[in-house]
């Protein structure tokens, strides 16, 4: 059955199917909390405290409706990711990421706007979601310790509806795949988090959808096997696959290596949507430029140079640097973010200065995502009590 | 297996995961078989001592009676534990992040510990039978529908609690009411009628409100007294269990999807 159009969601009819132009698309997305949902409190420590009901008046609350106060996680996201790109979502703790991937993963149901998933509505068709997206939620291993690592694949295998040697084969090459394939037997009690992050993968894998969702991928490994997970990201899955990727991290540096465009969350809205170096230039109007050359006696000369970099357009100030002997040795140049370089280093070598080295300071994505929402990356937030919402 | 619907693989897919766990707990599978032993002896040798006749109800004997309630109680007791104990996020959330089918969840995840108390059924009726000499009486077509009536029963009581403790994330209040109830009312170690003369006349028409009471009597008729279906009166009590199975199964699934949808719209599904 093709994917149902939806109402604001891109795309095009193909004689009787309908073609989603994105993997991934919300319009006016909303999710609000109760504060505290019925029957629970939530702890000082923030986190929930369990709501027993072991006295009978507590049961009746149960079957109330909820009538605020709410935490408003997601205030109208609109988001549209395309097909086959890396896609990363950063944002503070309590920015909405993990709110966002639950209503992707059918696990939360949304107050409002419109989610598309290939075409289909989480809420709507929460089976025909699971068919097209799997993700790699770290807390949410289920799986069996005392079962290997492949009886536990093969039960998730069954569940999928997989079995005798199409699951086997499915398997075996998945454990081939995440080199897994040699401790498949032991318990998965056994496993180092390395390894059990990579179990989790070939469970999400099982599948084959064409969507895959991982949510803080590399947390917690240490760098090697951080560098051989995003490999297989980039790689494998996204390269020879053509997988879309969704991506929830704090880590920028991995995001902006591994992402072809990332949206930055706060409060529960998109405050950037574009490409990583586009994200980074955003909020930073100026660059640095430091000119290293061959040494040279201040003089007349040099002093002319400098201030017709001085004059050039999109140069706001030139600063040089001298040795301890007073010989003029680099530049340092501060230029708009769109300033024309070529012009800048045909002034300096139309002045006779032998360039030795330019190098540019580019802001960096932490930069960006500190001046946008006032917080690093890791900063703890005021998150919802199961650690992010 | 490969014609089987999915359904029917998700719930071997269960089973045979906790069988596979179940084994590698060799200690506790052991003193688990072992309790059985145990219980059954002290049981049986209470009842040597109060042989009480339970003619009124089933034409037979205390230790019968007490043998035959025991091992149903055996049975179908960990069918509302099952789920129970599978409830914990981690696995909460990745379950129903395979698309799984509400019913298969809930049946599935019963399975393993029900067909583990058929098999520890078993001991319960041939120690009784052959030490204590309890005399079964069983018609094996009555025997069949009364396990099933009561499976249907018990799976409806599984999946509101279930639902209810998605939601609660702690105890349940229907599965205590449910089993405080059964402790009284139901008939396990004695005879429903028998209320009326411990407490006062009358007291023991609370016991046919309780899902509970049909299955422990609808098995002890059926193991008990050799009963004919045909028999309008054996019928009639097989026809009032049919009646809890049918309202308690779509009562059940309605409130274990209330549940599961409760807790996605407050977000606390992986929550405990």
């Amino acid at each position: 059955m093709p994917p149902m159009p939806a109402l604001k969601a891109e795309g095009a009819w193909l004689g009787a199917c309908y073609i989603m132009a994105y993997a991934v698309e919300t319009v006016g997305l909303v999710k609000r909390y109760a504060v505290a949902p019925s029957g629970t409190f939530i702890g000082l420590d923030g986190r929930p405290k369990s709501r027993s009901v072991q006295s009978f008046t507590g049961i009746f609350g149960l079957f109330k409706k909820q009538h605020g106060p709410y935490i408003e996680a997601l205030k109208g996201v609109d988001l549209k990711i395309k097909k086959g790109e890396i896609f990363g979502i950063l944002g503070p703790n309590g920015a909405g990421k993990t709110t966002f991937i639950k209503i992707l993963c059918t696990l939360v149901l949304r107050d409002g706007g419109e989610v598309y998933v290939n075409g289909y509505d989480p809420s709507e068709s929460p089976s025909d979601v699971l068919r097209n997206l799997q993700a790699v939620l770290p807390e949410s291993r289920g799986f069996n310790w005392r079962l290997s690592g492949r009886q536990n694949l093969e039960f998730y295998a069954l569940l999928y509806g997989l079995h005798g040697d199409d699951a086997r084969a499915r398997i075996g090459y998945l454990l081939d795949y995440t080199g897994l394939r040699e401790r498949a037997d032991d318990c998965y009690q056994k496993y180092s988090t390395g390894m059990q992050r990579r179990l989790l993968l070939c469970r999400a894998l099982i599948r084959d959808t064409p969507i895959i969702v991982f949510d803080e991928p590399t947390a917690g490994l240490d760098p090697t096997g951080a560098v051989e997970f995003r490999d297989l990201l980039i790689d494998r899955l996204s390269r020879r696959e053509g997988k879309t990727i969704l991506l929830s991290t704090h880590n920028l540096q991995e995001a902006q290596g591994l992402c072809d465009r990332i949206a930055i969350l706060d409060h529960g809205g998109v405050i950037a949507c574009d490409t990583p170096d586009n994200i980074r230039h955003l909020v930073t109007e100026k660059r640095t430029m430091r000119v290293v050359f061959s040494g040279m006696v201040y003089g007349p000369i040099q002093d002319r140079l400098i201030s017709a970099l001085k004059e050039a357009p999109g140069v706001n100030s030139v600063s040089p640097t001298f040795d301890q002997e007073g010989i003029l040795t680099a530049l340092t140049i501060r230029l708009d973010k769109d300033a024309d370089i070529s012009g800048v280093l045909s002034i300096l070598t139309d002045g006779g200065l032998s360039i030795k080295s330019v190098n540019m300071d580019e802001p960096s994505l932490e930069d960006a995502f500190m001046a946008m929402t006032g917080r690093g990356a890791s900063n703890q937030g005021a998150g919802r009590a199961e650690g992010g919402a | 297996m490969s014609d089987l619907p999915v359904i029917l693989k998700q719930v071997f897919a269960f089973t045979k995961r906790d069988a596979l766990s179940w084994a590698t707990y060799r200690t506790a599978a052991i003193t688990q078989v072992i309790s059985i032993f145990i219980g059954v002896f002290s049981w049986g040798i209470q009842a040597s001592y109060v042989q009480r006749p339970v003619s009124e109800m089933y034409s037979s004997d205390y230790i019968s009676f007490l043998i035959v309630g025991l091992a149903v109680g055996n049975l179908i007791m960990p069918l509302a534990q099952g789920v129970e104990r599978q409830l914990n996020p981690w696995t909460l959330e990745t379950i129903f992040m395979t698309g799984i089918n509400k019913t298969a969840f809930v049946i599935g995840n019963v399975m393993w510990t029900y067909i583990f108390s058929i098999i520890s059924f078993i001991p319960y009726l041939v120690i009784g039978t052959y030490l204590f000499n309890a005399h079964l009486n069983p018609n094996i077509v009555a025997t069949f529908f009364a396990f099933l009536i009561s499976a249907a029963i018990l799976v409806g009581l599984a999946m509101i609690s279930t639902g209810i403790r998605i939601v609660t994330k702690s105890t349940d209040p229907i599965s205590w009411l449910i089993n405080v109830l059964q402790n009284l009312f139901a008939g396990i170690l004695f005879p429903v009628v028998f209320l009326d003369t411990l407490f006062f006349p009358g007291i023991s028409t609370i016991s046919w409100f309780l899902p509970q009471t049909w299955v422990y009597h609808l098995c002890r008729l059926s193991m008990l007294t050799n009963p004919s279906l045909t028999d309008p009166a054996v019928l009639q009590a097989f026809l009032a269990g049919t009646v809890f199975a049918v309202l308690l199964l779509p009562l059940g699934y309605w409130v274990f999807s209330w549940g599961v949808n409760r807790a996605k719209r407050e977000g606390t599904l992986g929550w405990y």
